[in-house]
């Protein structure tokens, strides 16, 4: 076990490289440059010249590579054009509520949809099945901020019975009281989110439990004697499960996108907003930042996820 | 006449089989008229630009509007016509990069082998790791201008590594067969023993996957513009959303809003359908239900 985390960790710091290699060439071969965009074309050459060099801007591409590296194993992340702070400070602000938002997504769509699939593949071709099969992918094709609109005008304005957006209402502090508010600004970025990746687990659980249940070792246990409702939720869903907890970890990419537009749509202060924010206002360094961010905590719940499987299903390790 | 034997002979079961599959027909149908309306916009609805009359504000839909006006003054029927075609363009774009950057890399890495698959499925592996829209979104905000075809491309190079892996493990499958062996044994050339035998037997389960790139790409274009960054001259259902965000008219104009997502909506679902339809008529095993 202690070398397959390894070898995990060794190819997550890997792919973080190289992620954060491509990031920064792609972004400095694009044809408007950082300093172009945030330059007044009314400025003079001199103070171009300036502004260049205090951003690092007129080294030769590789050197500002290098120190893009060094500052960034020093946890600098540059300083934000408009607010005129440093990213990492600015993105820790706002990365424990993405990670609120996501881990949460991720944990109800997991408990919520395995088992829908595991019975609705069980029940292939009934009416159950049908309806859940239309529901999810229907949930696929939902078009995230339309959803989060539609849920906010039914609950949070028509209804009222929900927050109209943020995380937490300003000035409740502490305990419970901040738990349950907490928790209650969660709730539709949550049902937005869960909406749409929900499909995902299901249809995926749904297709592995049907391959499952043709298999020999069902048939023996049928023919012992077990009840089908032991067959199914001990012996089919068991392996049933494998196939889809092994891409959960590639689902958690995708649910980012998610988050970005539900953050944005709900005002929830994530990192989301943040580059919806940033992306208004041209501050090139934070969406940079929140980029190499964002994929690093992909990655870290990818490793996380990974692990896990394999904890649950040792044949993974030896793949 | 030969060709339409071996055709038939070749697909008969399949075509049969797509037939009998109601969501497939039904996605197949969507897409169809999809691509009729993009090809016919101009016959369907006026273009419209600029700012409408003032008296025309966020009309309710009406028989004159069919789907209501925006903020500006504008026939949003005509808008959401007109953004079916650049919604197919899109798709359209993203599919073909998707193809000419996933099918190459998924034919090397699965013929042969080492080290380009090592190389091949690790940078894919990454791809398929890395938060794909945040970075799109980055790549879409530095872009100097956004034209329609520039958000097509960005999201077409980056819609490329499912494309990979499923050309791999096909032409793994396929590299397994005889006839490649005797092929091999034959002394055949290799670059035409791989776009003669390998691609064209490899390539069908990649036609599956087509189909959930062009809706995933429309997702990502939708996104894209809602956030602001679209074409700023096109039209996109995204862009009307962003309009409709922006005008604060959500709460009080619900069809402002709704038209546009209901063709997002029913874009995606069709492409879905039709490839639920095309996987489970290539792969019996699920389908017979």
């Amino acid at each position: 076990m202690g070398r397959y985390v390894l070898k995990r960790l060794y190819k997550g710091l890997i792919t973080f490289f190289i992620t954060i290699t491509l990031t920064f060439f792609i972004l400095r071969l694009m044809p408007a440059d950082p300093a172009t965009l945030l330059m007044d074309p009314r400025m003079s050459e001199a103070h171009r010249q300036q502004m260049l060099q205090e951003f690092g801007l007129d080294k030769p591409l590789i050197v500002q590579y290098f120190s893009f590296l060094k500052n960034l194993l020093k946890g600098e992340l540059g300083i934000s054009f408009m607010q005129k702070r440093p990213v990492m400070d600015i993105i820790a602000e706002k990365l424990p509520w993405t990670l609120l938002l996501m881990i949460t997504t991720q944990v109800t769509t997991m408990l919520i949809g395995i088992p829908l699939g595991i019975y609705s593949g069980y029940k292939r071709g009934t009416l159950f099945d049908q309806i859940v099969n239309a529901v999810a992918i229907f949930g696929i094709s939902i078009f995230v901020p339309w959803l989060g609109f539609t849920l906010l005008y039914i609950f949070g304005y028509n209804l009222a019975i929900l927050p109209v957006g943020g995380a937490y209402t300003p000035g409740i502090e502490g305990g419970l009281k901040y738990f349950l508010d907490v928790g209650k600004h969660l709730i539709l970025p949550l049902i937005t989110l869960m909406a749409i990746y929900l499909a995902n687990y299901v249809l995926y659980t749904r297709g592995s439990v049907i391959d499952v249940m043709s298999e020999d070792y069902i048939r023996t246990a049928r023919s012992k004697g077990m009840k089908e409702r032991r067959v199914l939720w001990k012996h089919a869903s068991k392996n049933a499960m494998v196939p889809t907890v092994t891409t959960a970890g590639l689902m958690i990419g995708r649910m980012v996108g998610g988050a970005v537009l539900t953050e944005t749509v709900f005002a929830y202060p994530g990192v989301g907003r943040m580059i919806y924010q940033a992306v208004s206002q041209q501050d090139f360094p934070i969406l940079q930042g929140a980029f190499i961010i964002l994929a690093l905590s992909v990655i870290i719940m990818n490793i996380v996820t990974d692990v896990l499987c394999a904890y649950l299903d040792p044949r993974i390790k030896l793949n | 006449m030969e060709n339409i034997t071996t055709f038939k002979q070749r697909w008969g079961k399949e075509i049969k089989a797509f037939l009998n599959h109601r969501l497939g027909v039904i996605g197949l149908a969507g897409v169809v008229i999809l691509v009729l309306i993009a090809i016919f916009a101009p016959l369907i609805a006026e273009p419209v630009s600029g700012y409408g009359a003032y008296e025309d504000k966020l009309l309710p839909p009406s028989s004159e509007h069919l789907f209501g006006t925006d903020d500006m003054g504008l026939d949003l029927f005509s808008q959401v016509i007109w953004g079916t075609r650049s919604s197919i363009k899109v798709g359209i774009i993203a599919v073909l990069l998707a193809l000419v950057i996933g099918v190459p890399v998924g034919l090397l890495a699965g013929y042969f082998g080492r080290i380009f698959d090592t190389i091949g499925m690790g940078i894919t592996d990454i791809f398929l790791t890395i938060p794909m829209l945040p970075l799109i979104i980055v790549i879409a905000a530095i872009a100097e201008s956004n034209s329609i075809n520039t958000v097509a491309f960005i999201i077409g190079i980056f819609s490329w590594p499912d494309i990979a892996r499923i050309t791999r493990s096909s032409t793994m499958k396929v590299c397994g067969m005889q006839y490649i062996e005797a092929a091999r044994s034959l002394g055949i050339k290799t670059s035409k023993i791989i776009f003669k035998h390998v691609l064209l037997n490899a390539s069908t389960p990649v036609f599956t996957n087509l189909t959930i790139v062009m809706a995933s790409s429309i997702v990502s274009e939708s996104s894209i513009s809602f956030l602001g960054l679209g074409d700023p001259l096109a039209h996109s259902w995204g862009k009307i959303l962003h309009n409709a965000y922006q005008s604060g008219a959500f709460g009080t104009a619900w069809w402002y809003s709704l038209f546009p997502s209901l063709a997002i909506i029913f874009f995606v679902i069709s492409f879905n359908f039709l490839s639920m339809g095309i996987r489970d008529a290539l792969n019996p095993k699920v389908s017979r239900e």
